[in-house]
């Protein structure tokens, strides 16, 4: 790890700090100056932005967590998003719960869901694992949810809040801003708490599983339980995008958690970097970024070739492909290591040697 | 070489910057579309009809003489990519309206539209966008999903049921007709007008049969066509869109289902008669407008800008589709005229014009749009269409609120 001369630790705690230097703190404390006070100078489009980035962070981190992490794969992940999503709708719909009670629930009931899912894990891995991860994609949503969780209350396929219903402590949560907050600070907590449960026991139990799970074993580590364990964490994360999604549309559908959400979630760390947190965050800001970038580009212009709006658009759904590809072949490690080579280049310059 | 091709992309970047004068004010409009996501095969036809449609507004004098500048992008019916081209729109463009495209982006923005008082006329005509006091700034230019339904399901009951030679032994038996339904569960389109159709059924006194579930992307429907040939109906609605209609209704005819067909209106198109064949003669279905080429007022010109604007796409290629994104072009055009005479081109502004709509077609085979303040459906007399030798002909026109008129105004609204 990079340390400049001149710095000293004296004690272990010191060691193990996650900001080793004033400077470093100095960055830190600026970056989280900067997502504080962003909607002190952006518009609310920039907001939205942010807040589908940062759902889809939230929705990343659990992807990476199994398969980054603890190597299990998993295709399913939108489905227990959508687990939490509708347990915190109904709770506040017709339970009458506060939010933040009815978003612990949904958490907590993703959780067990996602244990149930990986319970298989206990005697697969590698391709079957995929084919019973996609089986809880269609049997949460497309069979449970879809066939008699979207009937409960006469309500057809889909649920619907009326503005106001979401209060954390008496505050409305509503608007792009007040969902900016909630989402950033749910963010912020989860990040932080995962980058530390993975210096603890469980987190170099779950690193030496995704390495060899033969020799974790032999080392006395209990896989099952472990793997288990990995699950249920995930899952709560995936709880935690589900809490995050509601109060930004008031609005929950089936449509929402398709297959096709969890393969991009796949996708955003396979860009971002498998086994890095950081990957998480700069896959999410890529791909949500990029498409956005491609409007600015296109929609002004297709007023003077409307071909491009209409035909030239399949572009960006081959770009997302294209850019998995590319970062397999190229990049392999995702953006997360490009960046730590632009930092230890920027540290060692100009004597780069 | 690469010089060269630099300066080719500077000068199409630069061309916008000039070409861009000349008009006095602009008006935005924006536009969500579906050309790349699971129905983008309806999708494409709209979109270039929108293009197409908004060219001829602006070549006809625009707005009161100010040009509708369109914003048109594709979400790929991703929900999270929806909203924010929504906000974009919002925003940064800061439209007057936006024309929406499915019930995966409609009735997940109804209550941010309402709440930013943005009027959204859409393609998805779900009943629920029907209600003002849930639904405030959501529009439909034309009959509800479940007024469709429930018209499809009483022409088939007086024209067939009642008359066919077919089922005289039966009715003389007193044997109730039998339907079932085909749709795909998950997808809100293809169950919105369930309740309806069998809240209807129960009223011409149908027995219901079990619902079986058909994904929109099906491509083999034979499990779902022999649970429901056990039933031996004499009906089935099909709540899909045209592709795996076509699959169920040929599925249907080769297993030997014995049904009448009747198809929603995104199910009932020129595609249906292509990919179904044979299979597809007899069926009755939904159209919103006239279909593409039809004689009726307007239709000319549909034709000519499409010929003129989209000379690359063949003219068998174009659907029904085309001439309803001009139905919903023109009448976002005429709310915003009416708004811009009163000197009000706003949200709400656009919003009381398009309640101050009476009877207002722009021809098309358009059934004449009335909205109100308390009723955004726009009218109650829906045709219903046959297909005959490959051909859409009328099979009769009803009206629904002149028979049913208590449960018109009351338990029908809005579901």
């Amino acid at each position: 790890m990079y340390l400049p001369s001149g710095v000293y630790h004296e004690t272990y705690a010191a060691t193990h700090a996650w900001w080793q230097t004033g400077f470093v703190r100095g960055k830190m404390a600026l970056l989280l100056l900067f997502v504080f006070t962003l909607p002190l100078y952006a518009n609310l489009y920039v907001v939205s932005v942010a807040n589908i980035t940062l759902y889809t962070i939230l929705g990343a981190l659990g992807v990476q967590l199994l398969i980054g992490y603890c190597g299990q794969i998993t295709f399913g992940h939108a489905a227990f998003i959508a687990v939490g999503a509708y347990t915190t709708a109904m709770g506040v719909l017709f339970w009458g719960l506060p939010y933040p009670v009815a978003a612990v629930l949904g958490c907590l009931l993703a959780g067990l869901w996602s244990v149930v899912f990986g319970l298989p894990s206990a005697r697969i891995k590698g391709f079957y694992q995929i084919m019973t991860t996609m089986a809880a994609q269609f049997i949460t949503v497309d069979f449970i949810i879809t066939h008699y969780v979207s009937r409960v209350g006469g309500r057809e396929h889909y649920f619907s809040l009326p503005p106001g219903t979401i209060t954390i402590a008496g505050w409305p949560v509503d608007s792009e801003i007040e969902v900016y907050y909630l989402a950033v600070i749910l963010t912020i907590l989860c990040l932080a708490g995962m980058a530390n449960l993975l210096r603890t026991r469980v987190g170099r139990a779950w690193i030496a599983i995704r390495d060899n799970d033969i020799a974790a074993e032999t080392m006395g580590l209990n896989v099952v339980y472990y793997k288990l364990l990995a699950f249920f964490a995930a899952g709560v994360l995936a709880g935690v995008a589900g809490a995050v999604w509601i109060p930004s549309l008031l609005f929950v559908s089936p449509e929402h958690f398709q297959l096709s959400w969890g393969l991009w979630l796949v996708g955003v760390i396979l860009i971002g970097g498998i086994g890095s947190l950081h990957g998480v965050v700069f896959g999410s800001i890529f791909v949500t970024g990029i498409l956005e970038l491609l409007k600015f580009a296109i929609i002004p212009l297709s007023e003077f070739y409307p071909a491009l709006s209409e035909r030239f658009l399949y572009v960006k759904e081959a770009a997302f492909g294209l850019a998995i590809v590319l970062f397999l072949l190229y990049e392999p490690r995702g953006l997360a290591y490009r960046w730590q080579q632009i930092k230890n280049y920027l540290n060692l310059w100009p004597f780069a040697y | 070489m690469r010089r060269l091709v630099l300066w080719m992309v500077a000068l199409a970047l630069a061309l916008p910057v000039v070409a861009g004068t000349g008009w006095a004010q602009d008006i935005k409009l924006g536009s969500l579309n579906d050309l790349t996501g699971p129905t983008s095969d309806v999708g494409k036809d709209i979109a270039l009809g929108i293009r197409e449609a908004v060219q001829y507004v602006n070549d006809t004098g625009g707005i009161n003489g100010k040009r509708i500048r369109l914003y048109l992008y594709d979400y790929g019916y991703r929900v999270p990519e929806a909203i924010t081209t929504y906000k974009r729109f919002r925003d940064f463009d800061k439209v007057a309206g936006v024309l929406g495209w499915g019930t995966g982006d409609t009735e997940a923005l109804s209550p941010t539209v309402g709440r930013d008082r943005i009027p959204y006329l859409s393609h998805s005509f779900a009943a629920k966008l029907t209600d003002p006091k849930t639904a405030p700034y959501n529009f439909v230019y034309g009959t509800d999903y479940s007024s469709n339904a429930r018209a499809a399901m009483t022409v088939w009951f007086d024209e067939v049921w009642m008359k066919d030679p077919r089922f005289r032994e039966a009715r003389s038996k007193g044997e109730k007709p039998r339907v079932v339904m085909f749709y795909g569960f998950p997808t809100p389109y293809a169950s919105a007008p369930i309740k309806a159709l069998k809240n209807h059924a129960e009223l011409l006194g149908f027995e219901v049969g079990p619902d079986q579930d058909v994904s929109l992307v099906a491509l083999d429907t034979k499990s779902q066509v022999l649970t429901a040939k056990g039933f031996r109906p004499h009906l089935a609605w099909h709540g899909n869109t045209t592709m795996s209609v076509a699959a169920t209704i040929k599925d249907a005819q080769a297993l030997g289902l014995g049904a009448d067909h009747i198809v929603n209106n995104w199910g009932f198109d020129e595609g249906l008669v292509r990919l179904a064949g044979p299979a597809a003669e007899g069926v009755m279905g939904l159209a919103v407008t006239a279909y593409y080429g039809d004689k009726v007022p307007l239709m000319d010109k549909v034709v000519e800008y499409a010929k003129k604007l989209n000379p690359g796409v063949a003219q068998e290629a174009r659907l029904i589709r085309t001439v309803q994104s001009w139905a919903q072009v023109l009448m976002m055009a005429e709310g915003m005229r009416r708004a811009d005479k009163a000197g009000k081109l706003t949200g709400p502004g656009l919003k009381e014009a398009f309640e101050t709509l009476r009877g207002w077609t722009p021809g098309l085979g358009l059934p004449p749009v009335t909205l109100t303040a308390t009723d955004h459906r726009t009218g109650s007399v829906i045709p219903v269409y046959r297909i005959k030798g490959g051909k859409f002909e009328l099979v009769k026109q009803v009206d629904l609120k002149a028979r049913w008129a208590k449960e018109w105004d009351g338990e029908w609204f809005g579901y």
